[in-house]
């Protein structure tokens, strides 16, 4: 229950339960703004229009007041956590949960993602909140545009929205840890997909691809096609995620082995199609002999694939790192030639589900760091994935034009 | 002697329909937060909440502090797009001299500053790059736009260069280098109100004093009223032109200080695109993109209006792509109806002077 | 003596049987929220003469323009072309027409050439693109018509106001007009330049186009018109053909009351040598002088006028002296000491202020008030440790308002609010908040109306009066006659004359002012004339 005190309309007392919150000013910038406002029209006006505008800054103060004390509504009971004992055999300074639930009667989890015009983490974010939301739970889908800072502030809303877990594909190993620091201190767990942490111990679960693994059975192929000779141009994701790192680390450690496996240009291309269409371009005036080009994910192969054929070259050898349905389209077309599927839709599911576990029971059963291999994608098996899951269809698939 | 009796509308004293548009343009901005509140704390019952107040003043701080600089520059008839790669630049150098410290090699020193020297040393860097945004505006005469953006670049390349492209991870400091304690700007609060809306009230205070009650915030508006009539008047303007630049760059450098402080890391991508809602909140506050009209209270009310509106937004769910169409829609129509109201006020000020002139000429001279 | 009775064809003299109507604006009444612009306003332009119109700022003169150009719609009444009935919803349905406008704020582009201005959105085709060699051709054929050597290429941007003025009107006479409504158009011109237009307007009449001519140098009007038409607080107070009519009779009508002398002239004291040039050298860009070695000195309580054509430095003088060009060479001693200061800062600290030529371009702040146009050149002295008190300020502004008689209703309003006279007189305040010695007025009264013409007079001698020294740069002849003690004529960048005022007449200021302008060897001849005496 709140009280207003009305011969100080700044300061407001909170109750909850048992327990005083220390006085918050609301918005003092805002009183001190009529102030400035009202300066700013005085000094414009003639002394007959003053007394206009007096009277319609009385009418603006009462609206705001008005607003002030329409917020003195009474909240929704506070819904216990659960029992905590399980929360401490895994983590022991979990405070308890103050999740409520929301105005619909359920609880509510957040789903942050890098922006999903990539599939990839358009993808992720709809099985995530799908999961959820067949589980039971209310599900808010927000963007944090690669931006740690941005993704900091959401996070900061869903735990003012009394979220009951948050499920993220983070924007910075380093600079994600103090966000899910301080969602753990407000008793919100979260759980990583795709991207991890550099930290543990403040997620409860990171469930990631094997991206090494995923990128060393690519680059075995990839080296097969090549005829494990021939020069080649690699395309690195964006420098401050460290997946883009591993993959190349992964493809590097199969690669070099081959000593008649030249490089002959490494470049980023931020994961984007556009960048790489347009680096793909120069690089190949720089170097047009090469023979095949391995790329950080498949929208990057995509648009270097795009640039190689407007350029007229159908020769080279492209292959991609994700599974997304456009890769597999091209691989099924005969462009592509191959793609590491990254098991989404199962990183996904489980982190709903392993959110809902904990908010239940309070463990997920899992340890934190988890990790599901990746699937090799070629022609021959292209036809049995869609949406980053397997169809269940086993018949063997039709062999792509021939180029 | 009689004088001629023109007969022109009288002026009433009732509220007319004129009058009232005009308080609803000239308070358009406030007008605007209070029904974006309104809307917002009826779509969602956790808005009005005190947590979320505080967590949106939070939010709001950042770009406030952004847009109070970049106030100052605008006023002048500039613009200041490299704001962004400040910040990120300033991060980076902050988050570098807590991890790295200082190395000295030719004498074979690491120099590990304290928080407070490292906090000082970052206000200064970013300072300095206002003032170079400054110098090659007003020693080279290069455009405002031009200048600062070549400056969003090369700031924004060596905060990539600082670190390789990789981030300054948990910048807590060593204690016994006594470089501890920097994440406390960012996290830290007093009675109960973060650091950096404190730091963003203290930045307007002074803004709006500077800009109201000092000779130099005078001469900016002279400037971007009529640069050469401001010149004539004895104003020095290209001190003063260069000097608002690195009023810009140390708000710009604040943020990043507060930015790494809350992260507790420094990431070179830090800040970008954060010019753009900087000079967002500048307009959307009645700040006159030409220069010489505005201030900070609406620059203040558009971060706010602009803030609330994305948080609200976010609080509701609707979709980023939606968020982005809203933002721009917003943004257009202030400055259309900005541009209504300096209609308005032409007008208004031509009638003023046809009832000054209808007045003068009833006037007689003193000597008849 | 109040005249309220409009016109009526048979209450006034004789006109001119056969005189045309061919542009009739017809019981014109314009609202503004507020304000009664006009009230039954019938305005005749009659055909192949020129039309004077007259009136106070505020009596409704430009708005009546307006109206003709199309650049306004009247709330009531029509426009008649030939007796028949024509709308005109924006200056093109004006142009269409064949109805021009040179209007007193000039309409020019800065930052194009002048070719380019003139053919602004009438340019000459030539398969499709610019004809820039048929355009340049004619554009020198009207400066010839104008007896001007402007190069066409010139950036407006680097013409003079008077040099700018001269464009405006080639632009006017590059169309096909019938009626050419000409608002001030002399007013940065001087005699010479006058005459030249006053011939090109001749030459327009006999071709059958109908002048519109508003002006406030009263003599000129008389000159020139054929017809006037008198304003007042909206309203036609008379009108009547030019024969018989003078000076007194318009100021009586424009006013509502006589006034004994428009240019009171007062003797005051002169003292001390205040400031005195030696060898101001400014060069031009291009080659040759802006200003050739000028030397002069000036005296306290001293009103010293400056006449010359345009071009002739005069200007030039004035910047260098403010500290505008820190190019300039030469000696500057003000009270006997040496100013080795080069900046406006530097020079307003040391007591010479500029009240400028074009107030719109370099004295006004448009987006500040009243009050802070007037307070900006001074706000050092209104500090309190290093803040601006409000009292201070306050009381300097409500003080300068009285002592200049400035018509303002509340000093925070608008600056743009206010009348071409009370904008100039708070530029003068500006000045004198600054506590100068000297003060250097370029074209003080132009584009300004005759009450307050009379003011600006009257407050110039009393500063002289007061112990200021006092630099008038004029083109008007009558003015600088009758208000300077001391009077140096310029010419090409030197000083070409010098009179007392006993021994100043119009024709020795006028042929000082033509040296070196008419064959290619009088420059020489006349050298030794140079800083010399009356010769």
């Amino acid at each position: 229950m709140r009280l207003l005190l009305v011969n100080q309309p700044l300061k407001i007392r909170e109750t909850i339960g048992n327990t005083v919150k220390e006085e918050v000013r609301i918005k003092p910038k805002q009183q001190n703004k009529l102030l400035l406002f009202h300066k700013t029209i005085l000094n414009l006006k003639s002394e007959e229009e003053e007394m206009k505008t007096k009277l319609f800054s009385i009418v603006g103060l009462l609206v705001v007041l008005a607003m002030i004390i329409s917020a003195c509504t009474p909240t929704q009971p506070a819904t216990q956590a659960p029992a905590t004992k399980a929360v401490e055999q895994q983590q022991p300074t979990q405070p308890p949960s103050q999740s409520e639930a929301q105005p619909s009667g359920k609880k509510l989890i957040c789903v942050i993602v890098p922006p999903v015009e990539n599939p990839f983490f358009g993808a992720m974010q709809e099985i995530a909140a799908k999961k959820a939301e067949e589980l039971g739970y209310e599900t808010l889908k927000l963007v944090h545009d690669d931006d740690a800072n941005k993704q900091m502030q959401l996070i900061e809303s869903c735990i003012a929205k009394k979220a009951a877990a948050i499920i993220l594909d983070n924007a910075g190993a380093d600079a994600t840890v103090a966000a899910v620091q301080k969602a753990k201190d407000a008793g919100i767990p979260s759980f990583l997909v795709d991207r991890e942490i550099t930290k543990e111990g403040v997620a409860v679960a990171q469930i990631v691809s094997n991206n090494y693994q995923g990128a060393t059975i690519l680059a075995e192929y990839f080296v097969k096609l090549m005829g494990e000779e021939g020069n080649y141009v690699e395309l690195t994701g964006r420098d401050t995620d460290t997946n883009a790192h591993i993959r190349s680390q992964g493809y590097h450690d199969v690669i070099d082995q081959y000593p008649k496996m030249k490089m002959v240009a490494q470049q980023t291309a931020n994961w984007s199609q556009t960048e790489a269409y347009s680096v793909m371009e120069t690089i190949l005036q720089a170097h047009p002999d090469i023979k095949g080009v391995i790329c950080g994910n498949d929208t990057m192969a995509l648009g270097a694939q795009a640039a190689l054929l407007a350029a007229g070259r159908k020769d080279v050898i492209v292959v991609g790192f994700d599974g997304s349905d456009d890769a597999i389209q091209s691989i099924m077309k005969g462009e592509l030639k191959a793609t590491s599927l990254q098991p989404v839709a199962e990183m996904a599911t489980q982190a709903a589900i392993q959110a809902d576990l904990y908010i239940r029971t309070g463990s997920t059963g899992k340890p934190e760091k988890q990790s599901i291999d990746m699937v090799l994608i070629t022609p021959e098996n292209a036809c049995h994935y869609k949406q980053f899951a397997p169809t269940g269809e086993t018949g063997p698939c039709p062999t792509p034009p021939s180029q | 002697m009689t004088t001629v009796k023109a007969s022109p509308v009288q002026k009433s004293h009732r509220i007319s329909r004129t009058d009232l548009l005009q308080f609803l343009m000239y308070g358009r901005a406030f007008i605007a937060l209070i029904l974006v509140v309104l809307i917002f704390s009826i779509l969602s019952p956790q808005f009005l909440s005190a947590q979320n107040m505080v967590i949106m003043s939070k939010h709001v701080a950042q770009n406030a502090l952004l847009a109070i600089g970049m106030t100052f520059v605008i006023l002048t008839g500039g613009i200041d797009l490299s704001v962004g790669s400040i910040v990120g630049l300033t991060a980076m150098i902050a988050g570098g001299l807590i991890n790295e410290g200082i190395r000295l090699d030719f004498l074979g020193v690491i120099i590990y500053p304290h928080t407070w020297t490292i906090i000082i040393i970052s206000l200064i860097a970013g300072t300095l790059m206002g003032a170079i945004n400054g110098l090659v505006i007003t020693r080279f005469r290069v455009a405002p736009f031009i200048a600062t953006l070549g400056m969003l670049y090369v700031a924004r390349g060596f905060a990539g260069l600082r670190n390789n492209g990789y981030t300054f991870a948990n910048i807590v400091g060593r204690p016994e280098f006594g470089n501890t304690g920097f994440e406390r700007l960012g996290a830290g609060s007093f009675l109960g109100i973060s650091y950096s809306i404190w730091i963003m009230a203290v930045f307007a205070l002074i803004a709006w004093f500077v800009t109201t009650r000092l000779p130099f915030g005078r001469h900016v508006y002279a400037i971007g009223g009529n640069e050469r009539a401001a010149e004539l008047s004895g104003v020095r303007v290209n001190p003063t032109k260069a000097i608002v630049y690195m009023i810009s760059g140390f708000c710009s450098a604040m943020v990043g200080l507060i930015i790494a402080s809350e992260l507790v890391a420094a990431h070179p991508a830090t800040g970008e695109t954060y010019e753009l809602n900087a000079i967002a909140a500048v307009v959307l506050g009645g700040t006159s993109l030409a220069g010489g009209r505005g201030g900070i209270g609406g620059t203040l009310i558009g971060a706010f209006v602009i803030g609330v509106l994305g948080d609200g937004l976010v609080m509701l769910g609707v979709s980023s792509f939606w968020q982005k169409v809203i933002k721009g829609a917003v943004i257009v129509l202030a400055v259309i109806i900005d541009q209504a109201q300096a209609r308005m006020q032409e007008r208004i000020a031509l009638q003023q002077q046809q009832e000054i002139g209808a007045s003068t000429s009833r006037q007689s001279t003193p000597e008849d | 003596m109040s005249l309220t009775s409009t016109f009526s064809s048979t209450a006034m003299g004789s006109m001119a049987i056969g005189d045309k109507v061919v542009l009739r604006a017809e019981n014109i009444t314009k609202v503004f929220p507020g304000t009664l612009a006009l009230d039954h306003v019938t305005f005749d332009v009659y055909e192949g003469k020129v039309n004077v119109l007259v009136g106070e700022n505020g009596a409704g003169k430009s708005t009546l323009m307006k109206i003709l150009a199309g650049a306004e719609q009247p709330t009531q009444g029509r426009i008649l072309l030939e007796g028949k009935e024509i709308r005109l919803r924006n200056p093109l349905d004006a142009t269409h027409y064949g109805i021009g406008i040179i209007y007193q704020e000039l309409n020019l582009c800065p930052n194009m050439s002048v070719m380019d201005n003139i053919f602004l959105a009438r340019e000459i085709r030539g398969w499709g693109s610019i004809d820039r060699r048929t355009q340049r051709k004619i554009v020198l054929q009207l400066m010839k018509r104008l007896e001007h050597s402007i190069d066409p290429d010139t950036l407006v941007s680097d013409l003079r106001i008077g040099q700018q003025q001269i464009v405006e009107i080639a632009k006017a006479l590059a169309q096909k007009v019938r009626v050419l409504i000409m608002d001030e158009p002399t007013s940065a011109l001087s005699a010479a330049e006058v005459e030249v237009l006053f011939r090109v307007i001749r030459e327009l009449k006999a071709q059958g186009v109908s002048i519109v001519y508003i002006s406030h140098k009263l003599e000129e009007l008389l000159q020139i018109g054929d017809y006037i038409t008198v304003l007042r607080d909206g309203r036609v107070v008379a009108h009547a053909p030019i024969e018989g009519i003078d000076v007194p009779w318009i100021v009586e009508r424009m006013v509502g009351r006589s006034l004994s002398s428009v240019f009171a002239r007062e003797e005051h004291q002169k003292g001390d040598v205040l400031l005195r040039v030696e060898d101001l050298t400014l060069p031009r860009v291009g080659g040759g002088y802006l200003l050739d070695h000028i030397s002069f000195e000036l005296r306290a309580g001293e009103i010293l006028g400056f006449y010359g054509l345009l071009g002739a430095g005069r200007s030039d003088m004035a910047d260098c002296l403010a500290g505008r060009r820190p190019e300039a060479t030469g000696r500057i001693y003000l009270n006997g000491k040496e100013l080795k200061s080069n900046s406006v800062s530097e020079r307003l600290a040391a007591g010479i202020v500029l009240v400028p030529e074009d107030r719109q371009r370099d004295g006004l702040v448009p987006t500040l008030s009243v009050a802070h146009n007037m307070l900006l050149a001074s706000l050092q002295r209104y500090l309190n440790r290093f803040f601006l008190v409000r009292r201070k300020e306050g009381k300097a502004v409500r003080d300068l308002i009285h002592d200049l008689s400035i018509r303002v209703a509340n000093p925070s309003q608008p600056i743009t609010s206010l009348s071409g006279g009370n904008q100039q007189k708070v530029v003068f305040a500006k000045g004198l908040l600054t506590t100068p010695k000297i003060l250097i007025l370029d074209e003080p009264t132009r584009g300004i109306d005759v009450g307050a013409k009379a003011e600006i007079f009257e407050i110039v001698n009393r500063l002289a009066r007061q112990g200021f020294g006092i630099i008038f740069i004029s083109s008007e002849l009558k003015e600088i006659l009758a208000i300077s003690d001391r009077i140096i004529v310029m010419s090409k960048g030197e000083i070409t004359g010098e009179f007392r005022r006993e021994e100043a007449t119009e024709e020795k200021l006028v042929a000082a002012s033509f040296v070196g302008h008419t064959a290619n060897n009088h420059k020489n001849e006349n050298h030794h004339q140079k800083n010399g005496r009356e010769h």
